[in-house]
Formats: structure tokens, C-alpha cells, sequence
């Protein structure tokens, strides 16, 4: 089969392993998982054959051309002449419509397409992966819970949901499978549904989830309006007219097909938006760490390892858009690194083992933003990069702490046990593996993702040092031919010079954040992001795993190392946790890969490929706060009951602010939930003194009618027939009177 | 030899007896349904009615020379019968519900809130010793369950 045709087979295999579940779960019993599994199981080998068939294409060139395969399975809906571009319409600016006439009027048409390209393969790839080995430690973790069936049917309907999500061409399918992998997410945060802080929680991811659709929401209606269409590849109309797609080759091609200005920072803060609801960045990043009432495998799936990419996905993927837009595009950076800092912080505190993790969570996804921010080709693959190491690392800790839960009676204050690791020696050296990972120690996965994004930070924030190491490294240089000269002419901000262009307002106040200055305090952000994280995460393996011995009574007979069928994922990610990393750097071979995706093959993109030198003062400038992390943890923390006496001494008035997440989900009721909740008492009073009052009121009047004629039910059989008579009379004189 | 002229002036006459004596019959009908209490003479009443519009319908149909009419009448009788027949059970049913013939013990069917209608009081029930209509005797007495008849407390 062609790789088109094995890209339906990703998601068509869970989906059906969903439908079966759902269908004879309840028969199944106890192996409800087998559907889920062999599913999972299939789509993966099937995402791995994929990477590699895409790999195969990519390379035997020195400079990356783009690969896409698109499938386009049926036509959702078609209008014709839905949009009709006017004069001077960035969807007809010279160049991107290629044929007859690029005013004609252009249908609306929903195509359900798949594309195939390096990212999508890379996602599938870490989604099916990461899903196999969750689904299989779920066999263990789940057992015995009264929704086993469901549990495996949503997981399988995630990976369904959000393989479809990195696979889609189309804005609209993109934002369809948006809702979907944040249905499964509200499914599995509330699984335990009867538990009403689980019921909370979902309730709160999805709420809060809502204002970042909008942003998608509004930002496709966006999309649509300026490029005339929602399609991310360039199709072919009956006439033969090339209708260039929004990140299509054709438009991909053109430096100026982007707009940049008013309407297309509008448009990438809307997506922004929408990144930051779903992948839990400031302000929205509440609902992450209450998502942890979830089980935890789905933490470690859903909300670590992939849905939470799935903003990340979205900006790489829109690439092109922020590269018009560099106020846009230091926005996000900001944004990501603020969230970073702030949830690092607020993880320094946290005593729930799950609840440091989410936060880290949150933090290292803060990572990738700040580096997608730096809209390089470096700062790009850096966040895929960390995107694919932090997988497998958070998926680790996340089946770790799972682990732990399980064997401690779903305990999971990490000051209520202590020195499990004569209890659960396999589970203690992931954990410790993960943490390392985590922390950027070399030589694990997260030490070089982690290097990678301060690189592209410190090249933004101070550019001539990098430009100077330029030349002894070979790199990928601009495909020549595809963009031509005028690259460097035109510059990112093509579209923003383009004068007659009405839209494109040139001055938006966020470009002019777009300093070395910036850059260089956002670095510095990033850097002590570092320390922290090394710090919180070793805190908490010094509060699990060493130490005396110490089990809550809840553990009862569960206080022991988790079955085989839980360790076994355990082991197999700590493989890639270990490798990915200085694999992936070394043969550089990921930043090739992805370097052939379209997206990156714009010319604004490729323009700044700088050459993937090892940067050893960044490297020991990371490895340093890291170690300075892990050596306070050890002061603090190494073989200590409780934390609280150095803690209260190094943080001071700070303790109890970052302990209540800086007061941040206070702010939202204070200023949010409560003026709504208002708004709504008063609704209700209008609702019910006014609207019910005008209601009531018009029941009156049949009351009232009634109230007369109700006299004549007598209930005297001869009052009846006497009126029968005068009935009868009276039609008698009616008649005689006509005649 | 009779003319139709004189058939017609002698039968005029005829006509108009004919419908008084209905006119007669379905006035008394009308006035008994109207005040009569007792369900049986409600409905004899009702019959009364009937017959006097089947007089008049005979009497036009010898009028016209037509049969038409009397044909009607029979019909009219007959579905009479069956009327009858199905009107009696009801009766007959109402009386074993409440232990009364009295169309004004069914007044409770009218609307709440109303007061009760009252221009002569229903007696009160004896329930020590019920009478039971009698019918004159006809062949040999049936054998009968003495016990049983003494338990039940009406028909």
C-alpha cells in the first residue's frame, strides 16, 4: 500500500478498536483491553513504517525539499462561489493563484484529506507509541475498576481523535478533532465520575478549554476570510485553476502569500489562544493540574505526553502565519516562557506527586512555545524535538508516579511515604531515569532538547555571536530555486510592505517587542526554568525513593512493586528517555526529517537555518542550574521526612503564594465566576419575576373563562338535556326565521 | 270512485290527528325526561318521545302514499330495542352502585366547588332491609343459595 493509503489505517484502527469496545465491552469482561491494544498495537507499527517511508523521501538531497502526501477521502461539504476575493485580497495576490483568474470566485469546499509530512509522522508516531505502552500499563493499573471497558474505549477513541487532529489538512477537520481529543480529555478527567472533585475537574478542563476553541474558532473564521480557503493543501478545481492552500506549496512558494499586519497578528493570537487553552499555557493553564483526578494513565497519555501538544502542533504547523507576524511571533515566547517560570515555581511547592508533575508539565510545554516563538528553523524542530523527548520522559514519570499510587493504596502526598526504593527498585530507577531526563542531565533525551531551545533563544538575544560561528558547519541552506533573491529582499514582513494592501496595518505595537533585550531576558527566564525544574523534580524523587522506609496504612497488601505488566512500559520508555535524545542530536537526524515539512520549507522559515552547532557554553550554562537544581533538592530533601523547615527558610513570605498556585484560580473566581454567576442571578430573577410572570398570566385568562362556564357542570342529568332542548329550539328558530 | 281531490281532503284530517296524538306523545316524553327523577321513567320517558315521532312519520307517510316512513318506523323500533336493552344495563348499573334509581345521586359528577342542587332530598338508604322490585311469579321457584342471598347486601 502507498503511505497515503496507510495514513487512513492510523486512526481508521482505534477508531474501530473504540466501536468494538464500546459495542461488546461489556462481554469482553476482563479482557476489554484486547481491542484497544491489538488497535493501538497495529496503528503504531503501521505510524513507524510511515516515519520511516517518509524519511526515505526526505532525504538524498542536501537541501530539505518539502514532502507531503495528501489523501483526500471524501467531500464533507461543498458550496460553490462561496468566496469571492476582492481587488486587492491577500488570497489573490499575485502569484498564489495559479491559472485562469485568481478573482473568481472560489468554492467553500470541506474536503476530509489527510497529509502526510514529516511532522505528522513524527506526531503519529509519538501518539500510537506513547499510547501502546500506556494502553498496555492501563491492562495493570486499570484491573478490577468497575469501567474497564470504557477506560480502553476512550483511550483507543483519544488516539483516534488526536492522530486525526495531526493528520487533517483542513482548519476545519483540525478544529473538529480539536473538540474531539477535548471530549476524550473531559471523558477521562471524570472517569471516576461519582468522585465529585473528578466531576469538578472535568467540568473545569473543559470550560476552560472552551475559551481557547474560541480563539480557534474565530481565528478559522479569520483564516477564511483573508485566504479564501480552509484547506491546507493546494487543490486542483475542474477548470484547472490551482487553488493555493493556506499551507500549500504554491503559497509556501510565494514571499509574499502570508499577511502579515493587523488581520494576521489578529489571526495568530487567535490560534495562540487557542495553543494556550489547549496545551495549558498562561492564563488558561488552570485546569491542567485539577485534570490530575483523571487515572493516571490517562494523565500520562492525555495530559503530558500528546493532547497537550497539540497547541505546540498547531503553531509549528502554522509556521508561515507567525513568520508574518514577528510581534505575533514574540508573543508566543513570551507566553511560553512566563508559563514556564511561573509553573516551575508553583512546582517547587506542590506536595502531590502527581500535581509537581503536571506543573512540570505545564512548564516544559512553556518550553516549546518559547522556543517556537524564536520563528527559526532551530527554534521549530527544537520544540518538536523537546515535544517528542518530553513523551517519553513525562510519560515515564507519569506511569512511575502511577505506580507508585497503585502500590501505595492511592496515596499520593509525597509526605506521606518515603524511601520506596527498596520497595519498588524498578519503578525507582525510571523514576530516576525520567527525573534525569527531566532535569537535563546529560547524556539523557532532555538534556539536548533542552540545549537546543536555549540555543535558539540565546541566537535571538544575541544574534552576532551566532552569525560569527556560522561557516566551519555545514547546515541546510535555503533550497535554492524555490524562493529565488528576493527573499532577503522582502524579508519576513513581506506582506506587512506590500502598501496597497488595505489590511496590512504596519504598525502593531506587539512588533516592537521584537528586541535582543527581550530575547535576552526571556533566556535568562528559560535558564532559571532550568534550575527550578532540575530542582522540583529531584525534590520529589528524594521525597519518594530515599530515606527510611515509610507506607501509608492504605497500602494495605498493594505495598509492593507493581506487576509486570506495568513495569514493562516502565522499562521500555526508559530506553528512548535515555537515547532519543543523543541519538536525535547527533545524527541530526530529526531536524532533517522535519526540516522537509512544508511548513518549514517557507522561504521566511528556511532563511533562518542556522547551522546546528553544539553550543558547550550553553550546554554547561544548563547543566550548571540544573546540577544547582538537584543540589538544593539534595540539602532540602535528600533523606528528609518534611520539607516544611528548609523550605519556610529558603522561600520566606513566598511559601504560602506559590502553595495556593499564586492565587491565580482565586483571581478567576473572584473576577470571573462570581460576576458571571451575578449576571446570572440576575438573569434568573428577570427570567422568573418577568418572562414566568408574563407566562402565568396568560394561563390566567382560560382559568378565568373557565371559572364562568365551569357553573353549568352541574352534574344534573336533566340541566343537560334541558340544554339540548333549547339547543334544539333555537336551531328550530334560527331555521324558521331564514325561511 | 274517489278522486285524488277527496283522498287528499279525507286525508288530511287523518294527518293532523295523527301528528297531535305525536305531538302529545313527545311532549309528555319531553316534560317527563325534563322532571322526573327515577332513571326507569327517564328512560320510558325518552321512549315516549320516540314513539311520538315515529306516530307523525306514519302519519305523513299515509299523507304522501308513500311507505317510506313506515318503513323508517320499524327500523326506529327495532333500534329501539336494542337501545333499550343496552340503556336498562346501564340503569341496572347504576342502581347497583349506588343502591338508588335517583338521577340526582349521580350529582357528585358535577364540577368541584359547585353546591349541590337540591330541591328535594334523596332518602336515606335502609340498609337494615333493603326492598328489592318484585316481579310476579312465573313457573316453579329456582332453587336458590339461602345463605348466599343473605350475604349479599343489594342486587
Amino acid at each position: 500500500m502507498s503511505p497515503s493509503q496507510l495514513l487512513v489505517l492510523v486512526p481508521l484502527l482505534p477508531l474501530l478498536a473504540a466501536l468494538f469496545t464500546v459495542i461488546a465491552g461489556r462481554r469482553l469482561g476482563s479482557r476489554a483491553h484486547l481491542p484497544a491494544v491489538i488497535g493501538i498495537t497495529a496503528s503504531a507499527l503501521v505510524a513507524i513504517s510511515l516515519v520511516v517511508s517518509t524519511a526515505a523521501s526526505t532525504s538524498g538531497g542536501e537541501t530539505p525539499r518539502p514532502v507531503d502526501m495528501v489523501t483526500t477521502l471524501w467531500e464533507w461539504a461543498t458550496v460553490d462561489e462561496a468566496y469571492v476575493p476582492a481587488a486587492n485580497s491577500p488570497a489573490a495576490v499575485p502569484g498564489t493563484a495559479v491559472g485562469a483568474d485568481a478573482h473568481a470566485a472560489r468554492p467553500l469546499s470541506i474536503s476530509v484529506a489527510l497529509r502526510l509530512d514529516p511532522l505528522t509522522a513524527t506526531m503519529l508516531a509519538i501518539i500510537t507509541g506513547v499510547g501502546l505502552l500506556v494502553a498496555v500499563y492501563s491492562i495493570g493499573y486499570m484491573h478490577d475498576d468497575p469501567g474497564y471497558p470504557r477506560f480502553f474505549a476512550l483511550v483507543a477513541m483519544f488516539v483516534f481523535s488526536m492522530s486525526m487532529l495531526v493528520a487533517a489538512s483542513n482548519f476545519l477537520l483540525v478544529y473538529v478533532f480539536w473538540e474531539a481529543v477535548g471530549a476524550c480529555s473531559y471523558l477521562l478527567i471524570g472517569f471516576w465520575f461519582r468522585k465529585p472533585e473528578a466531576a469538578r475537574a472535568a467540568k473545569k478542563a473543559f470550560l476552560v478549554n472552551r475559551v481557547g476553541d474560541f480563539g480557534l474558532a474565530i481565528g478559522v473564521f479569520l483564516l477564511w476570510l483573508t485566504y479564501g480557503t480552509l484547506d491546507f493543501h493546494d487543490t486542483l478545481s475542474p477548470d484547472g485553476t490551482i487553488l493555493p492552500g493556506i499551507l500549500g506549496q504554491t503559497r509556501l512558494a510565494d514571499v509574499s502569500g502570508y499577511v502579515g499586519g493587523l488581520v494576521g497578528t489578529a489571526i495568530c493570537l487567535l490560534l495562540l489562544l487557542a495553543a494556550c487553552g489547549k496545551s495549558a499555557q498562561l492564563p488558561l493553564h488552570v485546569w491542567l493540574p485539577d485534570a490530575m483526578e483523571g487515572p493516571t494513565p490517562a494523565s500520562a497519555l492525555i495530559h503530558a505526553a500528546t493532547m497537550v501538544t497539540a497547541g505546540i502542533y498547531l503553531i509549528a504547523r502554522c509556521a508561515p502565519l507567525y513568520m508574518a507576524c514577528p510581534g505575533a511571533l514574540v508573543t508566543v515566547s513570551i507566553v511560553g516562557t512566563t508559563t514556564a517560570l511561573v509553573a516551575a515555581l508553583i512546582g517547587t511547592v506542590q506536595n502531590d506527586l502527581k500535581r509537581v508533575l503536571a506543573y512540570s508539565t505545564i512548564s516544559q510545554l512553556g518550553y516549546m512555545f518559547a522556543s517556537l516563538g524564536t520563528g527559526t528553523l532551530l527554534g521549530f524542530t527544537a520544540a518538536i524535538f523537546h515535544l517528542l523527548t518530553h513523551a517519553f520522559f513525562k510519560a515515564l514519570l507519569f506511569l512511575g508516579a502511577g505506580s507508585v499510587m497503585h502500590s501505595m493504596g492511592g496515596v499520593i502526598d509525597m509526605r506521606r511515604f518515603g524511601g520506596l526504593r527498596k520497595l519498588m527498585p524498578i519503578t525507582a530507577v525510571t523514576f530516576l531515569i525520567g527525573s534525569l531526563a527531566l532535569a537535563g542531565i546529560a547524556p539523557f533525551a532532555g538534556f539536548f532538547s533542552k540545549d537546543e531551545i536555549l540555543a535558539s533563544l540565546h541566537s535571538k538575544g544575541w544574534p552576532d555571536a551566532h552569525h560569527a560561528a556560522t561557516g566551519d558547519h555545514h547546515a541546510f541552506l535555503p533550497p535554492t530555486g524555490m524562493a529565488g533573491a528576493t527573499i532577503h529582499d522582502v524579508g519576513y514582513r513581506g506582506v506587512a510592505s506590500h502598501g496597497s494592501h488595505p489590511l496590512a496595518v504596519e504598525t502593531v505595537g506587539l512588533d516592537s517587542l521584537n528586541q535582543p533585550f527581550v530575547w535576552q531576558t526571556l533566556f535568562w527566564m528559560a535558564l532559571i526554568t532550568a534550575g527550578l525544574t532540575a530542582f522540583y523534580t529531584f525534590r520529589a524523587v528524594f521525597m519518594t525513593f530515599t530515606g527510611p522506609l515509610r507506607v501509608p496504612e492504605e497500602a494495605g497488601h498493594h505495598a509492593h512493586e507493581s506487576p509486570p505488566v506495568m513495569t514493562l512500559p516502565l522499562i521500555i520508555l526508559a530506553v528512548p528517555a535515555t537515547l532519543s535524545g543523543i541519538v536525535l542530536f547527533t545524527t541530526e537526524g530529526l531536524a532533517h526529517f522535519l526540516a522537509a515539512t512544508p511548513s518549514f520549507t517557507a522561504p521566511a522559515v528556511v532563511e533562518t537555518a542556522s547551522p546546528a552547532v553544539f553550543h558547550w557554553d550553553l550546554a554547561i550554562q544548563g547543566t550548571l542550574a540544573a546540577a544547582l537544581g538537584i543540589v538544593l533538592a539534595a540539602v532540602g530533601h535528600l533523606g528528609r521526612r518534611s520539607d516544611a523547615p528548609q523550605m519556610e527558610r529558603w522561600l520566606g513570605p513566598l511559601r504560602p503564594f506559590l502553595e495556593h498556585r499564586m492565587f491565580i484560580d482565586q483571581l478567576y473566581v473572584a473576577f470571573i465566576v462570581k460576576p458571571i454567576e451575578a449576571l446570572a442571578y440576575l438573569a434568573a430573577m428577570f427570567d422568573r419575576a418577568f418572562i414566568d410572570g408574563l407566562v402565568h398570566s396568560v394561563a390566567r385568562l382560560p382559568i378565568a373563562t373557565g371559572a364562568i362556564v365551569r357553573r353549568l357542570q352541574s352534574g344534573l342529568v336533566q340541566r343537560y338535556a334541558l340544554a339540548g332542548v333549547i339547543g334544539v329550539l333555537a336551531i328550530i328558530v334560527i331555521l324558521a326565521w331564514r325561511l | 270512485m274517489m278522486t285524488p281531490a277527496l283522498i287528499a281532503a279525507a286525508a288530511l284530517p287523518l294527518l293532523q290527528n295523527g301528528l297531535v296524538v305525536g305531538a302529545i306523545l313527545f311532549s309528555l316524553g319531553l316534560v317527563g325526561i325534563l322532571t322526573r327523577r327515577n332513571l326507569i321513567v327517564m328512560f320510558l320517558s325518552a321512549e315516549l318521545m320516540l314513539q311520538g315521532i315515529s306516530v307523525s312519520l306514519v302519519a305523513w307517510s299515509r299523507y304522501h302514499g308513500d311507505f317510506g316512513g313506515q318503513v323508517l318506523v320499524i327500523f326506529v323500533l327495532s333500534v329501539a330495542a336494542c337501545e333499550a336493552a343496552v340503556a336498562l344495563v346501564f340503569v341496572l348499573q347504576a342502581f347497583t352502585r349506588t343502591g338508588r334509581l335517583d338521577a340526582a345521586a349521580w350529582q357528585s359528577l358535577r364540577e368541584d366547588n359547585l353546591d349541590r342542587t337540591v330541591d328535594r332530598e334523596i332518602p336515606a338508604l335502609d340498609a337494615s332491609s333493603p326492598t328489592f322490585p318484585r316481579l310476579t311469579q312465573a313457573g316453579n321457584l329456582p332453587e336458590t343459595d339461602e345463605q348466599a342471598a343473605l350475604q349479599r347486601d343489594h342486587v
